[in-house]
């Protein structure tokens, strides 16, 4: 009687486990697969009546086509946002991953006189928000455009340039670097470098030949993060692009539709696209992606 | 070691420098720089001219005006603690019970986890317009649609998800304190959609720190004869408590200056810290009043994160 009981209670917790396993794949997954289904929806069948129009009855990928069709207008503008955003997120993590994580190794490994000033500031302003920044640069990057176009006339400006952006968003990212960074040297033990001098190699030998090759892992978790962040960053594509020339897909993405019309089954398709280049990363990376998040909160 | 050694030996203070200094003047350039220009403005009328800018001394009159003389300013702040702390409470609360069942044996659970993890990942401008989508207020819309289905909705009725109303509309006291604190049901469902996106951030930091937990602490507790309720705060929490500390931090940050899912569904109107910010500085162009904001932002969160270390860690203090 009582075995049978216990069981019985075994297999209830079981069952339990599982609904609350499918709810949580539910929550996470509905929006994701509506968002996919309105970018496969033909536009007349997405605005009507939703409680019998939940599945297009003739998908369609005419959306995504008009994407990469030359003969539309709205192409040239997306694939330009693509490739910016593209270029732009990768020439940031790639810089900041450099510069940023030899500075964490100083930082973690050398003791100086303002190191924990240096720490402390890199704390406070990651409490700043962006607009602290935007409006300082506002100014200064006019000026420097006024400057610029009086020497060279109206076709150089830094203003709604990739150039711009890529330091804008620098200046986000390297600080984000530095601390992740920092979090995982200081769980990096001493032992392999020390060995590595002995052997007769220089300091800076070390750095670049033993610490950064056993760093990889930190390395890619961190590089991956700061991608991400630069790829989905907003409010200063906002100001500081306009043209084909700078913007990202974020921005294009936020622009799509008009006053009047908001067309959810081409807002859906780029956002599909957009989704692609973060998916595949955290698919892959995943492991990396969380033991970096957990280096990013080591105590200081 | 021998002299030869220190000789070829690069001096701790070049090797510092080395590999610091570029990225000391980065930052330096691209952000001390600005954060001092921008405190400067914070201190003067800042009015823009052709190719420049006209400064005018106003001392601490722009943070006084904030403080003293704009109501609107802390309309903004109360919006956005409603907004933070909400949110965190939401967060929190989902977080740890879906890392709580992912941390359970299951069939399936690498699978589960890798997909979980998957929202935190869609761009936030492609999050805020997915659940614009969601919640179009029209019969098109996926959540009127999803209600009628269930049964929740009369079939006529379309509920205008993005709207004014102010929560509890009919109760007393609760309507009035929420119209106070500048409630309406857009904020709440622009947290329902931003809690979407960022609390598989929070299950993996806090399943992280789930695994450190060594199994047999829960088994001693059992045979002690502690309850379930028992086991999470005395030996999960406990465990948890850094994690925690980490979440709120990081979390306070992003929520307290939130902008871009705001701003993309409701432009202005829902005028949080951030928005009032923006406005400020860039709709008006008011760059000294709007530096000044932007510092005040900032100083609440700093005020946030030193209760938070105050709170956590008060037995160790």
């Amino acid at each position: 009687m009582m075995n049978i009981s216990l069981l019985n209670k075994k297999i209830l917790k079981r069952i339990g486990l599982y609904i609350l396993v499918i709810l949580i794949l539910l929550w996470t997954v509905l929006p994701l697969i509506w968002m996919f289904l309105s970018s496969i929806f033909p536009y007349k069948e997405l605005i009507s009546d939703r409680v019998d129009h939940w599945l297009p009855s003739k998908p369609t990928v005419r959306h995504y086509m008009s994407f990469f069709d030359p003969s539309k207008e709205i192409s040239s503008r997306f694939l330009a946002s693509l490739r910016n955003s593209m270029i732009v997120a990768s020439t940031t993590t790639i810089v900041c991953l450099f510069f940023g994580s030899l500075a964490a190794y100083a930082i973690v490994r050398i003791e100086f006189k303002f190191k924990k000033a240096m720490v402390m500031s890199l704390m406070f302003v990651r409490m700043l928000p962006t607009i602290t920044l935007i409006i300082p640069f506002f100014i200064i990057v006019n000026l420097i455009d006024t400057g610029l176009i009086a020497l060279f006339g109206g076709n150089v400006h830094l203003y709604d340039s990739k150039p711009l952006l890529i330091i804008l968003y620098i200046s986000f990212t390297l600080g984000f670097v530095i601390w992740i960074m920092r979090g995982f040297f200081l769980t990096m033990p001493r032992d392999l470098e020390d060995a590595a001098r002995i052997d007769g190699l220089s300091r800076l030998q070390t750095v670049f030949r033993i610490v950064l090759p056993l760093s990889s892992n930190g390395l890619i978790a961190t590089g991956v993060l700061a991608f991400l962040l630069a790829w989905d960053e907003f409010i200063l594509a906002l100001i500081f692009s306009r043209s084909d020339a700078a913007e990202t897909i974020p921005l294009f993405i936020a622009e799509l539709g008009s006053q009047y019309i908001h067309d959810f089954t081409q807002i859906s398709a780029a956002g599909v696209i957009a989704c692609i280049p973060p998916f595949v990363l955290v698919l892959i990376f995943q492991k990396f992606i969380v033991s970096g998040l957990t280096m990013g909160s080591v105590k200081g | 070691m021998g002299s030869l050694m220190i000789y070829r030996e690069m001096s701790t203070r070049k090797l510092l420098l080395v590999l610091i200094l570029p990225a000391v003047i980065i930052i330096f350039l691209v952000i001390i720089g600005p954060i001092a220009f921008a405190f400067i403005l914070s201190i003067n009328q800042a009015t823009p001219r052709l190719g420049g800018i006209d400064l005018k001394w106003r001392g601490l009159l722009n943070y006084i005006h904030f403080f003293f003389q704009d109501p609107q300013f802390w309309l903004s702040v109360r919006i956005t603690m409603y907004f933070t702390i909400v949110s965190l409470a939401v967060e929190l609360v989902l977080g740890t019970g879906i890392a709580l069942v992912l941390n359970k044996n299951f069939w399936g659970r690498g699978f589960v986890r890798a997909v979980v993890l998957i929202p935190w990942a869609v761009p936030t401008v492609v999050n805020a317009r997915l659940w614009e989508w969601i919640y179009a207020g029209s019969s098109f819309g996926a959540l009127n649609g999803l209600l009628k289905v269930i049964g929740a909705l009369p079939e006529a009725k379309n509920i205008v998800w993005l709207g004014f109303d102010v929560p509890f509309a009919g109760v007393p006291l609760l309507s009035e304190f929420f119209s106070w604190m500048g409630v309406s049901r857009a904020l709440n469902m622009i947290i329902l959609a931003d809690t979407w996106k960022v609390t598989p951030l929070v299950v993996f930091l806090l399943l992280a720190g789930l695994q450190q937990i060594p199994e047999s602490l829960y088994e001693v507790a059992s045979i002690d004869g502690a309850n379930a309720w028992r086991k999470f705060w005395s030996i999960t929490y406990a465990y948890l408590k850094p994690v925690f500390l980490v979440i709120l931090v990081l979390r306070t940050m992003e929520l307290f200056r939130v902008f871009d899912i705001i701003y993309i569904l409701m432009q202005y109107s829902i005028r949080v810290v951030g928005i009032y910010t923006y406005e400020t500085g860039m709709k008006f162009l008011r760059f000294g009043k709007g530096s000044a904001l932007s510092f005040l932002v900032a100083m609440f969160i700093l005020a946030f994160t030193l209760l938070y270390i105050k709170l956590f860690y008060k037995e160790e203090i």
